[in-house]
């Protein structure tokens, strides 16, 4: 089986792969810091019950957890142009594929990531902030100086498991024809009929990209465990 | 106001066609999907507290790949790449058995962690009762994980739901894809609006139904049951 794989047209097309990645990476670099911000400014509203904007991020939230990526890739670019609001918006809101890839994992991300920061926020003991406030800080300096980096650290674990889920699921936005990983192989596949080559490489590359995030997890988790709980 | 309510012509035949063409197509797939995942990865994740160290090595690996793959990479390969080595799946057996794979090592998973979560002395006093292995994991530790695997299973349950509308990429008939069709259809119909963003939005609305009660049964077993 090994032998009748065509290597040399693997090595032929690497440059080609190469740019499929660039673009995987990009879009996850993108969604990835977006998600962030996200998950830290909506989770720190749903930890600290801030009215109106916590209700909207649990709806936000609910959504996009109950609903497949998929649909939700489609809806943004397929559907959005075709968002009329009855003569409100004569030509809908037309994205191009790259601005739809990173919107739509990002917005993916986010949501999984308010959860993450959330409970990380809901894990700082009470008595923490309790003490900043009696040392003068207000409460926007108490989040930034004490909640953020001790519940961004207990959050870390599950926010980086959405981080490569969100790397992961760019792979779907071979749909909207983004040309990342999943698609630069696929088409060269249909092209060449070497579909166990391309297949092969695919998959090899993102085991390779998952597994190394996943050790650099367990790497920074000891490394930015708390000292309390180590 | 009663327009309002009163759904446009174009949207009568589109319903009908996503809900007796593609619903009972997710169904079906689903069914599958969640069964296959739900007994394979119960399986396994047994097998991964058994002694034998190879047996352990081999079922991490198989958690590792099918996890650290996109499903859709998985699906592509099945559907694709095994032609090429002589073994030939239809698009719906290719789809079915992606999630499957990558279900199943979701629910390994979590059903390792709930059975190293039954304490130790309940296998010493199986076997002080004269249980064998089998009869200890089937009648006394595995009803216990269980209590503290249901949670997280319907969790994973409900994403190998979601994710069935993956095998719309290779053309089974399911809800996305008869969303599709209709989006491709309506396009050619004067005057040409394809009305995506309503039937997409359909789509989203019939995952939501399904699964935002699944999600809330999860969150109140958590609640119950842990």
């Amino acid at each position: 089986m090994l032998a009748s794989i065509d290597w040399q047209y693997i090595a032929d097309h690497i440059p080609d792969l190469a740019d499929g990645l660039v673009n995987t990476i990009k879009v996850s670099v993108i969604a990835i810091a977006g998600a962030f911000l996200i998950g830290a400014v909506l989770g720190a509203a749903r930890a600290h019950r801030i009215p109106v904007v916590s209700q909207f991020a649990a709806c936000y939230v609910e959504l996009i957890r109950n609903t497949p990526i998929l649909v939700q890739i489609f809806l943004i670019f397929y559907g959005l142009p075709r968002l009329h609001l009855h003569g409100l918006l004569p030509n809908g809101i037309l994205l191009t594929p790259f601005e739809a890839a990173w919107l739509s994992v990002m917005v993916w991300g986010g949501a999984f990531n308010t959860e993450n920061f959330r409970a990380g926020f809901e894990a700082v003991p009470i008595r923490y902030r309790e003490a900043a406030q009696a040392l003068g800080f207000g409460s926007l300096a108490t989040f930034l100086n004490v909640t953020l980096p001790i519940g961004g650290r207990i959050a870390l674990p599950s926010s980086i498991n959405t981080y490569v889920s969100v790397l992961k699921n760019t792979s779907l936005l071979t749909a909207i024809g983004y040309t990342e990983l999943t698609s630069t192989a696929s088409s060269l596949a249909s092209f060449s009929f070497k579909d166990v080559e391309m297949f092969f490489v695919l998959a090899l590359t993102y085991l390779a990209l998952v597994w190394t995030l996943s050790a650099l997890v367990r790497l920074l988790e000891t490394h930015l465990a708390l000292p309390e709980r180590a | 106001m009663a327009d309002f309510f009163h759904l446009p012509d174009w949207a009568g035949p589109v319903a009908r066609y996503m809900l007796h063409t593609g619903l009972p197509g997710t169904l079906r797939i689903a069914v599958f999907a969640v069964l296959g995942a739900a007994i394979v990865g119960m399986v396994l994740g047994t097998l991964m507290t058994v002694r034998f160290e190879p047996v352990r090595w081999l079922i991490r690996l198989y958690i590792e790949v099918w996890r650290g793959l996109p499903i859709i990479v998985t699906i592509f390969i099945l559907y694709f790449a095994l032609p090429d080595l002589n073994v030939r799946l239809s698009a719906f057996n290719a789809a079915s058995l992606g999630l499957i794979l990558w279900g199943s090592a979701q629910v390994a998973e979590a059903t390792r962690g709930a059975i190293q979560s039954v304490p130790r002395e309940q296998h010493e006093a199986a076997a002080a009762l004269g249980f064998g292995w089998l009869g200890t994991q089937v009648n006394v530790i595995f009803p216990q994980a269980f209590r503290r695997l249901l949670p997280p299973l319907v969790s994973l349950l409900v994403n190998v739901i979601q994710n069935t509308t993956i095998a719309a990429l290779i053309g089974v008939s399911e809800v996305l894809q008869s969303g599709q069709r209709s989006v491709e259809r309506l396009q050619f119909v004067p005057p040409g609006d394809s009305h995506a963003f309503e039937i997409y939005g359909a789509v989203l609305v019939m995952f939501f139904v399904i699964s935002f009660p699944l999600t809330r049964l999860a969150a109140y077993l958590e609640k119950r049951l842990v």
